[in-house]
């Protein structure tokens, strides 16, 4: 049992038609992908502008029953051009799961599934412009399942989400400094003061981590 | 608690829970960081070491994504027996999660039972990677090696002798008095509730909903084998309770041991050790650099729910090398929504509130 990529096909471009329709005016893309691996099964791709975001968000969720924020990504890109300097990538699934009622519960057949049951992948893509505050709106408000995906994505990353509640520290310390995300492209990989792991592969030249600091 | 390193702050009312916050990141190694700096096969051994429970499942996450990156070719037979690795992952990983919850709800005995059994599939799993925990055995466009002389007729008989332990154990728990009262009518949650939180897995599945990853978003050869996926009936309109969740996951160790059964039969290429390493029965070269601006993204079924990684590759020259790796631990998002579903149960439902949800701390803090 699986779902079949027919199925899945017809699913992404009947959402991206809708979408297209929906936005066409604010330069806002979808397209329908296809992975490349095994099953080659598509997905829907929508590139978009910071300020669309929150509209689309809810389009997706209320109008296309897209309930699953799985993944925020976000991505440095210092060498890149002025209006990406940074990437914020959303991966969310369309899933049918619905409540049950008691001692009952849903069994779906996977070759039987239509509309809008077919599961689904959407992957959002934002640009957003060079400099030190990356910001796009947070989307906390319409999935809960996106609160701590932000919470790690500004923690690492270091994107600010606008209108986000209650954001602190998660995987890092909470006293770190501020302005410190260790997944800027600015911070290297070091390893006992060598640059490349395989510099001194016996470690004879190796020296304590704190050498040089005040003790 | 034995399921790792985590705190969870109680704000109580007496004996019931008030509030609760998880705090989470003790043991974060930044491996999303590390990543950028190694290879793409010298990342499989990083991936094994997110989960030391379930080192083999989050191992074949990355390399689906991978594939997808670098358009890799994978042979039906090497899909085969990642998919009977995969799944002897799942019920040792089962099994530990078993073994641990037992004594959260004090029955002691169960974590010997656990680990006498998962020891079999620890044992088989050691013999096709070489190790007891972390095994480094898919490869982008295949897997290591062939399977191990005399290992289908192991696995099969451990298999065998497993299904009866399943029965032993369920003859031990369904009918304890304590396992009930600890565990029937406490920490509802909801299927839909589950989702919007971004909670999937056995614990969505235990909400009487049978959404797989395995079926909804395909990967291997899962459409082959006879298979279907473990689903509850939860009997309150409040959800499944932490009772739910164990037999659902008593019912996927069922699936997985009858998929295993069944994928060894149907293997093409016989389930003798036929082909040495290499072959292009076991593994297909695969590209090393990744094209500039490409991206790979994989959604597999763990243990726990639906893990994903995406990749970006290229960037600054240096395909060899992702640019940007991201990992989505499914614990990750469900021990802060598990932390807010225990309010208005009492201190002493906490261990089984949590430990239901199989924690894992290794892939939450990555």
């Amino acid at each position: 049992m699986r779902v079949t990529h027919e199925q899945s096909d017809s699913a992404a471009k009947s959402c991206v038609a809708v979408l297209n329709e929906r936005f066409s005016g604010s330069g806002i893309k979808s397209t329908v992908e296809h992975h490349s691996n095994a099953f080659k099964m598509p997905f829907v791709r929508i590139h978009a502008e910071p300020q669309h975001w929150l509209a689309i968000a809810k389009f997706m969720k209320y109008d296309l029953f897209v309930n699953y924020c799985s993944m925020v990504t976000g991505t440095h890109f210092p060498d890149g051009p002025a209006e990406r300097g940074w990437e914020v990538a959303y991966h969310m699934m369309r899933m049918p799961v619905s409540n049950v009622k008691p001692n009952t519960n849903t069994i779906h057949v996977a070759e039987k599934l239509s509309g809008n049951d077919i599961p689904l992948e959407f992957e959002v893509l934002i640009a957003l412009q060079q400099g030190d505050t990356p910001t796009v709106p947070s989307i906390q408000s319409i999935w809960v399942g996106a609160d701590w995906n932000e919470k790690e994505t500004w923690d690492l990353v270091g994107i600010n989400f606008e209108g986000h509640e209650n954001m602190h520290r998660v995987l890092n310390p909470h006293d770190s400094p501020e302005q410190f995300h260790p997944l800027q492209k600015q911070h290297k990989l070091r390893y006992h003061g060598h640059n490349e792991m395989y510099d001194d592969p016996q470690g004879f030249g190796r020296k304590p981590a704190d050498e040089g600091r005040n003790k | 608690m034995t399921h790792g390193l985590w705190t969870l702050r109680v704000k109580v009312d007496g004996e019931t829970i008030v509030d609760t916050d998880a705090e989470l990141g003790y043991i974060h190694r930044g491996v999303e960081k590390i990543c950028e700096d190694r290879d793409f096969t010298q990342i499989t051994p990083y991936c094994d070491r997110l989960c030391y429970v379930s080192a083999m499942t989050w191992a074949n996450s990355y390399i689906y994504a991978a594939e997808d990156l670098l358009e890799a070719e994978v042979p039906e037979r090497a899909e085969f027996i990642r998919l009977i690795s995969a799944e002897l992952q799942r019920l040792a990983s089962h099994l530990m999660w078993l073994g641990a919850f037992g004594p959260d709800i004090g029955s002691l005995t169960l974590m010997t039972w656990c680990m006498r059994d998962r020891e079999m599939f620890l044992d088989l799993l050691q013999e096709l990677g070489g190790s007891r925990m972390h095994y480094n055995y898919p490869r982008i466009g295949g897997v290591k090696r062939d399977i191990p002389v005399g290992f289908a007729t192991r696995m099969i008989a451990k298999i065998k002798l497993f299904e009866r332990r399943i029965e032993e154990y369920e003859m031990l728990l369904d009918e304890s008095t304590i396992w009930l009262v600890r565990l029937q009518g406490v920490g509802y949650t909801k299927a839909e509730d589950m989702v919007e939180a971004g909670v999937s897995g056995p614990n969505v599945r235990a909400a009487g909903v049978n959404y797989d990853v395995r079926w909804a978003h395909p990967y291997s050869v899962y459409d082959q084998v006879d298979w279907e996926p473990a689903v509850e009936k939860p009997t309150s309109v409040k959800g499944a309770d932490c009772y739910d969740r164990y037999r659902v996951r008593m019912e996927e160790m069922r699936q997985s041991s009858k998929m295993i059964l069944d994928a060894i039969e149907k293997i093409p290429g016989g389930k003798n050790t036929n082909y040495s390493a290499g072959d292009e029965m076991i593994m297909t070269k695969a590209p090393t650099r990744a094209p500039e601006g490409a991206t790979g993204f994989s959604n597999y079924e763990c243990t726990r729910g639906a893990s994903q990684f995406y990749i970006k590759g290229g960037g600054e020259g240096r395909g060899k090398n992702p640019y940007r790796l991201s990992i989505r631990s499914p614990m990750f998002i469900t021990i802060p929504y598990v932390a807010k579903t225990m309010i208005g149960y009492k201190i002493a439902d906490i261990p089984a509130i949590m430990g239901s949800f199989d924690p894992c701390i290794g892939e939450t803090d990555r």
